[in-house]
């Protein structure tokens, strides 16, 4: 099941829960976020946290296989910017389309942001920096 | 108390889609990764038809070997494998890792263009079906009560921050390599050191980012 209609097919169930899950954890709710991040109420960082202990045990059950990850100069201050942006805006690449699926209008200039972002990150990249970055979205 | 699901069955939610995806497609599942893939569609478009043509001249190399090896036993030189793809390093796409343990076939390949447009559609779609069914839509011009009283009420200030993060987060993202799906819940479910690091430092950050919003400005 590795074809390109099944990966379609695996694609659109995915970014479906992916949207529903999202949002009804509350990852849309920037109130909700803070709050989080701010330790005032962790149930959203249980959820997260759980999350990637059930996908530990059953990756490690089933034998998935651990791609090397090489740990590059572009890491620790990728991470920080994304860090600093989403407790700003409230959103990483996914959130803020789940913002717009909510009501949330302003949160186009979220993902007006995030599209800048991601063009001048590959555009600097490939003038200045000439990082071999990695990705882990394939 | 918020209407919102207990952290139990988010926690059972964002596995399952991230297990679901592992399974069936055999790749990491990354959102910010299919913005890049989407946004760059031109020069990947041109990078899946040389790899398709690729695909299609290797298909041709081996089935020359098979019909040889009937007519004669030597052993034959392997087809070669396909190039790198000449623009890895500026499009952080990752290619041809070799397999660690003993896993399910591994997929070299990114996950075609048109897959990764319709992942970020559906993302919209399943987002607004929830707000919908839990009586959560309503089409607003702010962000909410708590962005007004954390960071700003003035709308025009409100659009600058937005777009100034999701510059932070866009660019973030991808000079890291991933974000909070493929390096959060892919790569620290598989225990990638990489992805272990990046999510240490962008939920610390975040967390120092928020209390300074929350507590000091």
């Amino acid at each position: 099941m590795r074809t390109r209609g099944a990966v379609l097919i695996a694609n659109i169930i995915t970014g479906l829960a992916l949207g529903y899950t999202v949002s009804n954890i509350g990852f849309g709710d920037y109130a909700e976020l803070n709050r989080m991040f701010t330790f005032q109420d962790l149930r959203m960082f249980f959820a997260f946290a759980g999350a990637v202990g059930i996908i530990v045990v059953v990756f490690a059950f089933l034998r998935v296989r651990r791609t090397p990850g090489r740990i590059h100069a572009g890491v620790v201050p990728g991470a920080v910017m994304f860090g600093s942006g989403w407790a700003i805006s409230g959103g990483c690449p996914a959130i803020p389309i789940v913002q717009v699926s909510s009501g949330y209008l302003p949160a186009f200039a979220t993902i007006g942001g995030v599209m800048a972002g991601i063009w001048l990150c590959r555009w600097g990249n490939a003038r200045f920096f000439h990082l071999d970055r990695g990705s882990c979205g394939l | 108390m918020s209407d919102y699901w207990p952290w139990w069955a988010g926690a059972i939610g964002l596995a399952l889609v991230t297990i679901n995806y592992t399974l069936t497609t055999d790749r990491s599942f990354g959102v910010s990764a299919a913005w890049d893939r989407v946004l760059h569609w031109r020069a990947e478009r041109r990078i899946e038809r040389l790899e398709d043509q690729f695909t299609d001249q290797r298909a041709l190399a081996e089935a020359l070997t098979a019909a040889t090896q009937q007519f004669d036993d030597r052993p034959v030189a392997p087809a070669s494998h396909p190039p790198a793809r000449s623009d890895a390093p500026a499009s952080g796409q990752q290619i041809g890792q070799p397999a660690v343990g003993s896993a399910p076939v591994a997929s070299h390949r990114p996950a075609p263009l048109v897959t990764q447009a319709a992942l970020l559609l559906s993302i919209l779609v399943g987002g607004w079906i929830a707000a919908v069914t839990s009586g959560r839509f309503e089409l607003r011009a702010d962000m909410g009560q708590g962005f007004r009283e954390i960071v700003t009420g003035n709308p025009t200030t409100m659009i600058g921050v937005l777009f100034l993060g999701g510059v932070l987060v866009g660019f973030g993202t991808r000079l890291a390599g991933g974000c909070s799906s493929g390096h959060g819940l892919s790569g620290c479910g598989r225990l990638r050191p990489v992805s272990l690091l990046a999510t240490a430092v962008f939920f610390g950050t975040a967390v120092l980012v928020s209390l300074l919003l929350w507590k000091v400005i």
